[in-house]
């Protein structure tokens, strides 16, 4: 988010999901796609059905990578130098786009006094990709006319997942990869509203449509709507709320479709924190971890309950009809809040969903022309869509950056916070499948999901299975500096000697005892995807 | 009596208002949402009966239910097991605008379920039943049962058989049960005259020419038989395959199946039989966790060898009925067209 706001303006898929089948070029670095995002693979391999070529850059050798033409096997947390490596050979072998540079972008000098300080040779050895491989990727993409970049959290859940962000954003519009169909640069969100809550201002520091708070217009904008006054400084981010411990900075939370003792980094550290809380209230679907610790659970509705809309990766706006009454006792999400404001004192009348999004399309200029009769009988519409004449806008920055010129910020290399060493000697990586959805909340609750993937497992390198004595199948125990773990060990070489990789989505191997707490400065993302373990068979 | 009649569009209308009143209506309905789908009819001045677009489900689920419970079970003494068979009642039910895929699909899950063991759940729901046809004039963009040789006309398998000649249907009949409705509603048929046979062949004829998909689904019958698929085939469709089981789900020959039980209370829970695919890791995983088949490098190849290498084998016919509705649903590519393309296509 804050990588591509700071670049480009906008936090989002530049493109279209379908504009996918059309690239020559897809660059895939933080993605395993086919099991994370199986609708967006699907165009991918659509595009290489058409000739497309294929650059993934994953420390795994994941199912897109053995299709892949390059695959550049990095070490992971090496995102940076690796990009900057491309630049630098697409900088040397003239396949920068200079009137794009010129015309579009701001700031290009400082990257490239930087790029010409790199030394590619040493480039090569920190990411662990063979020159002639990086040169190889640098070629292919940077001479293609229609090229994507598809990126997912493998890149933001670092500490340097900013700076991985800009590189990226760099190398896009370096080549003039951004303001034209089926080219661009296109982060995958992970859940079908994600982006949607973003847009609504579920933010520290923005209102909707992403309205800073300390800009006195916007705030003012607001109080007048809504009747109050509001705070000019930024809330608290994700990690500062759940890790604050003892002695947080808060004292009740409110917790809605979110899963932070599984979900978050350091387990131990987010219970402590809720625990401490004087107050914790949970709506949820079920009686999740996190509900289980609370002082109240409101029962809440799920998606076949209620009506309103979903803000997929596209930026596409799409309606969701309520198909049976909410059981038993629960309630939609907008019931709770206004029964729940009402009681606090602050009356919030809305007599249906659709007058919330009149509301929102007054104030939130992205969605300015988005009313419900408009997005009913069809496939939604795509932000920005200014008023009702607006069609949406299939793909972003076509004449112009939503921040007026393109920001070229460069990135050196940060090394992750905890990397391997002779005490923990194993570098885990952590990630998603394709039967299970996140903390599994909802899909354990499917039998044949259960039966397609009911257990964590954790991938192991043959080599390092003999070295251990671990053979397919037995327990493993996984030990950080932080906790223990007990998990099934699966050996494959999809993984390298030396790291291994397991998910997150079962609450028997709760990994993110293990992770580190460490976080990028200023999205706040914790680093999931890096942290040194030792094991031993058990 | 005359085997053709015809049946003015005007009096349809009235005549399914008749049937109504001895049996349930099942017909294809456009929903609210601009769905078409199979569905039961309560009243029909109240809903549209669609026969311009295909329903996205097949009569599978009316036969063969998604989830079905066989059996409760209960042992309140905790020494000896009581078993209670569930069975529902399944009134006479009429299903109309059922076209030549359906259809087939139909007597193919007949043989399934009835030729050899009879299923009682299956056999509860399909005895009773009328069966309605339709021709295709016009097949859908993705249709090939010209293919599998079950289209776009068909002459047997049915009561009775509709073909739109614009202002009016021309009705045929094949068994006793549509015999019968023409002779108890006669005052709604009329015979059929020459003009009117004609009629019918030149719309067969051009229905004929209006397929969109070239498959040779011969050809892949003979590759498979002669074992002479490339592994590339399976190995590029298997790991495009997304796992969804839609195909296996929306397919109208499908019947695979798993028996789950459920325990409703301490003491008592239920037997459920559901829909299951071929494609899913789990349908052949061992108890040991070792699975005989590489569902990255073979998962797909068990669903398209039963279908067009295997049922032949054992009933002279494939058992895909061209109906096209998994080259719709499938969001991999990995639909049994594409298949049949690359086995006969060098190139692709």
């Amino acid at each position: 988010m804050a990588g591509l706001a700071t670049t480009f303006g906008s936090g989002a898929m530049t493109n279209s999901i379908n504009e996918i089948e059309n690239a020559q070029v897809m660059l895939v670095i933080g993605s395993n796609t086919s099991e994370a995002h199986p609708q967006v693979a699907r165009r991918m391999f659509t595009a290489m059905d058409r000739g497309a070529r294929l650059i993934v850059i994953d420390p795994r050798r994941t199912l897109l990578a053995q299709r892949a033409d390059i695959h550049l096997a990095i070490r992971p947390g090496t995102d940076i130098p690796l990009l900057n490596a491309m630049m630098r050979i697409i900088l040397d072998e003239n396949l920068a786009d200079d009137l794009f540079i010129e015309m579009r972008t701001e700031n290009f000098y400082e990257l490239r006094d930087m790029l010409f300080r790199l030394d590619l040779e040493e480039a090569a050895r920190i990411t662990g990709v063979e020159l002639a491989s990086i040169r190889a990727a640098a070629r292919l993409y940077g001479r293609a006319q229609k090229a994507v970049i598809c990126y997912c959290l493998g890149i933001t859940q670092h500490v340097c997942g900013t700076g991985n962000v800009q590189s990226i954003a760099n190398l896009a519009m370096m080549t003039g990869n951004v303001e034209k169909e089926d080219t661009g640069v296109d982060p995958l969100r992970g859940q079908n509203n994600v982006q949607g809550a973003c847009d609504m201002g579920a933010l520290p520091n923005v209102f909707p449509s992403y309205q800073q708070v300390d800009i006195d217009d916007f705030r003012e904008k607001f109080e007048r709507a809504w009747h109050v006054s509001l705070s000019p400084r930024p809330g608290l981010t994700l990690m500062e709320m759940t890790h604050g411990g003892k002695n947080g900075p808060l004292k009740a939370m409110f917790i809605m479709g979110e899963n932070p003792v599984l979900s978050d980094p350091v387990m131990s550290r987010v219970e402590e924190t809720l625990d401490n809380l004087e107050f914790l209230l949970v709506a949820d679907i079920f009686l999740t971890e996190t509900a289980r610790r609370a002082h109240v659970v409101l029962p809440a509705a799920s998606f076949a309950e209620k009506t309103g809309t979903f803000t997929n990766s596209e930026r596409r706006v799409q309606m969701v009809r309520r198909v049976i009454p909410p059981l038993g006792q629960s309630r939609t999400d907008a019931d709770i809040i206004m029964d729940l404001s009402a009681r606090l004192g602050y009356v919030m009348d809305y007599e249906s969903p659709a007058e919330i999004m009149e509301e929102i399309a007054m104030l939130a200029p992205i969605y300015g022309g988005m009313h419900h009769d408009r997005l009913e009988n069809s496939w939604g519409l795509q932000w920005p869509c200014w008023d009702r004449e607006h069609g949406g806008t299939p793909f972003l920055h076509k004449y112009y950056f939503t921040r007026g010129k393109g920001r070229f910020v460069p990135a050196a290399h940060e090394p992750p916070a905890e990397l391997p060493d002779d005490d923990y000697p194993f570098l885990l990586i952590t990630g998603r499948i394709y039967h299970q959805y996140h903390t599994g909340t909802m899909s354990r609750h499917s039998v044949l999901l259960s039966r397609e993937a009911g257990e964590a497992l954790l991938q192991l390198h043959p080599e390092d299975g003999r070295r251990l004595g671990v053979r397919g199948g037995e327990m493993v125990r996984m030990r950080s500096r932080r906790g223990e773990v007990r998990v099934k060990a699966q050996l494959t070489e999809t993984v390298k000697a030396g790291e291994v990789y397991t998910t997150f989505h079962f609450s028997e191997m709760p990994v993110n005892l293990l992770t580190v707490s460490a976080k990028d400065h200023f999205s706040q993302c914790p680093e999931y995807k890096i942290c040194a373990v030792h094991l031993e068979k058990v | 009596m005359p085997d053709k009649y015809i049946l003015k569009k005007d009096h349809l209308l009235p005549l399914l208002r008749k049937l109504k009143k001895t049996h349930r209506l099942i017909a294809p309905v456009r929903n609210r949402h601009g769905d078409t789908l199979f569905a039961g009819i309560d009243n029909l001045d109240e809903v549209r009966i669609d026969l311009e677009n295909q329903p996205q489900n097949s009569l599978k689920q009316f036969f063969f239910p998604q989830q079905e419970t066989l059996f409760t079970y209960s042992n309140p003494a905790s020494d000896s097991y009581h078993f209670e068979p569930v069975v529902e009642e399944s009134p006479p039910t009429l299903y109309f605008g059922v076209r030549s895929c359906d259809l087939s699909a139909v007597l193919y899950m007949d043989v399934v379920f009835l030729k050899n063991v009879k299923d009682p759940n299956y056999q509860r729901k399909r005895q009773n039943t009328i069966l309605v046809g339709l021709n295709c004039n016009d097949p859908f963009a993705n249709c090939f049962c010209n293919a599998t040789r079950n289209g776009p006309f068909i002459d047997f398998g049915f009561d009775l058989q509709l073909t739109d000649l614009g202002d009016r249907f021309l009705v045929e009949y094949d068994r006793s049960r549509g015999q019968e409705i023409i002779s108890d509603w006669r005052q709604f048929f009329a015979e059929a005259d020459d003009q009117d046979v004609k009629a019918q062949y030149q719309a067969f004829l051009e229905a004929r020419g209006k397929f969109r998909l070239q498959v040779h689904l011969d050809q892949a019958v003979k590759k498979l038989a002669r074992d002479e698929v490339p592994e590339s085939v399976w190995e590029e469709l298997s790991m495009r395959c997304q796992d969804c089981g839609g195909c296996a789900y929306i397919c109208p020959t499908c019947t695979c199946f798993s028996i789950s039980d459920l325990q409703t209370t301490d003491h008592a829970g239920e037997r459920i039989r559901s829909w299951d695919a071929c494609t899913f890791s789990g349908f052949t995983r061992m108890a040991g966790g070792h699975n005989p088949v590489d569902r990255q490098m073979r998962g797909i190849e068990k669903r398209f060898r039963h279908k067009l290498q295997f049922d032949v084998k054992k009933d002279n016919r494939p058992s895909c009925v061209g109906c096209g509705r998994c080259v719709n649903i499938c969001f991999g590519g990995t639909d049994i067209v594409r298949f049949i393309n690359m086995t006969c296509c060098e190139n692709i």
